[in-house]
């Protein structure tokens, strides 16, 4: 079975690219959760994750031998794909989108539902603020969050897919949780 | 790491794990669609690469085997009438050289086939100069010799003739040559 973790991630491609479907099927299912996870959390809109998620098996689709397994690891690889379309979608939805007010479709109200219990609801509060306040960074800090804490890319790899240098990484990472304490700081103060 | 770091990672975990892990089944389902899309194109690309190869092979094929000369032979006259001369512009330099050659394929092609020369068609001089050429062989009814000015007696007008057209590097016919074995009439 090509789904087997036997098959590495560059078999997957290669067959893909001969046209195995069975191939390009079992490379989606092992990366779309992250590819996904990781759009939605620089957009903070199911709609974009998944319209990236979308563009960026496109783009493996097209030129799967883009992928030079010398630069990275197949994650690196398709975080930086990702990353580049959620900002041009950034770039484009930036009038419409106020992060702090989160529109009536967003997939945080269909996280809220059915949590009911008091305790629950403060944790969920709190998680939800704490999302907002990674949306509210600014996207070289979100995307630095993103990718070390919530994904757990060490600074190398983080470094691949921003295209900068491990010491950026590193003190964007310092600064983007000295900007979300401060936030997180700032929410509690206005709850009580 | 201090402890208000660790508590904001905490915080980050939870967060992560609380967000929807996948896309729909829609995103999936229209990939495939163009996956499969792409490999019939793919497929159609392929199938028509392999068979313009072929072709092009067959083609080759074909000239070579009935017709694989250049010309290196000397011109000579037949029967029917005195040929023209071709335009100096029109052959290649290359061509037509005094002295006959012998030719590999001599088991093919007659030596009295070869000593034939070419009657130019007649919008030779209009075309560009040659610069590569090859020859066909084909058969003719004798009537169309008519198109190139050389009187055909009425009687003779329904019988087959095999003639060699001189093709340039344009495709275009630069000069006929009457292949004279297959003139001879039985008695």
């Amino acid at each position: 079975m090509l789904d087997s973790p036997s098959h590495s991630d560059g078999d997957l491609l290669r067959l893909a690219f001969a046209g195995n479907e069975q191939a390009f099927l079992a490379f989606y299912r092992r990366h779309q959760g992250s590819v996904f996870r990781f759009a939605l959390q620089m957009s903070g809109k199911v709609e974009i994750a998944e319209e990236v998620t979308q563009d960026v098996f496109m783009v493996v689709m097209g030129a799967p031998k883009q992928y030079d397994p010398k630069r990275g690891s197949v994650a690196a690889f398709l975080y930086g794909i990702a990353r580049n379309h959620v900002l041009r979608c950034l770039d484009r939805e930036r009038p419409y989108l106020t992060v702090l007010d989160a529109p009536e479709n967003d997939y945080s109200n269909r996280m809220a539902a059915d949590q009911d219990l008091v305790g629950e609801l403060a944790r969920t509060e709190r998680v939800e603020s704490l999302r907002k306040a990674v949306l509210a960074l600014p996207p070289a800090y979100r995307e630095v969050v993103v990718l070390c804490d919530l994904h757990e890319l060490d600074y190398a790899e983080a470094a691949a897919v921003m295209g900068c240098a491990i010491g950026t990484v590193r003190s964007r990472l310092h600064r983007a949780r000295a900007l979300l304490m401060e936030k997180m700081r700032a929410a509690e103060r206005c709850a009580v | 790491m201090n402890e208000n770091e660790r508590e904001l990672l905490d915080g980050l975990r939870a967060l992560d794990a609380k967000e929807p892990r996948e896309p729909s089944a829609r995103v999936e389902r229209f990939l495939l669609a163009q996956f499969r899309a792409r490999a019939r194109r793919r497929r159609l690309t392929r199938w028509g690469s392999a068979a313009a190869g072929i072709a092009a092979a067959a083609a080759i094929a074909v000239a070579v085997w009935v017709a694989p000369r250049t010309l290196r032979h000397s011109p000579s006259t037949i029967s029917h009438g005195a040929p023209r001369e071709l335009p100096k512009s029109g052959l290649p330099d290359v061509a037509l050289p005094t002295s006959p050659q012998p030719r590999a394929s001599n088991a093919i092609v007659q030596a009295d086939e070869v000593a034939a020369s070419f009657y130019p068609t007649p919008d030779a001089d209009a075309l560009p100069p040659l610069e590569t050429a090859m020859v066909v062989r084909v058969q003719l009814p004798m009537s169309s010799l008519r198109w190139m000015g050389l009187p055909i007696a009425e009687d003779l007008s329904g019988d087959p003739v095999q003639a060699d057209v001189l093709l340039g590097q344009d495709g275009l016919a630069r000069g006929v040559r009457l292949v004279p074995s297959s003139l001879r009439r039985e008695p």
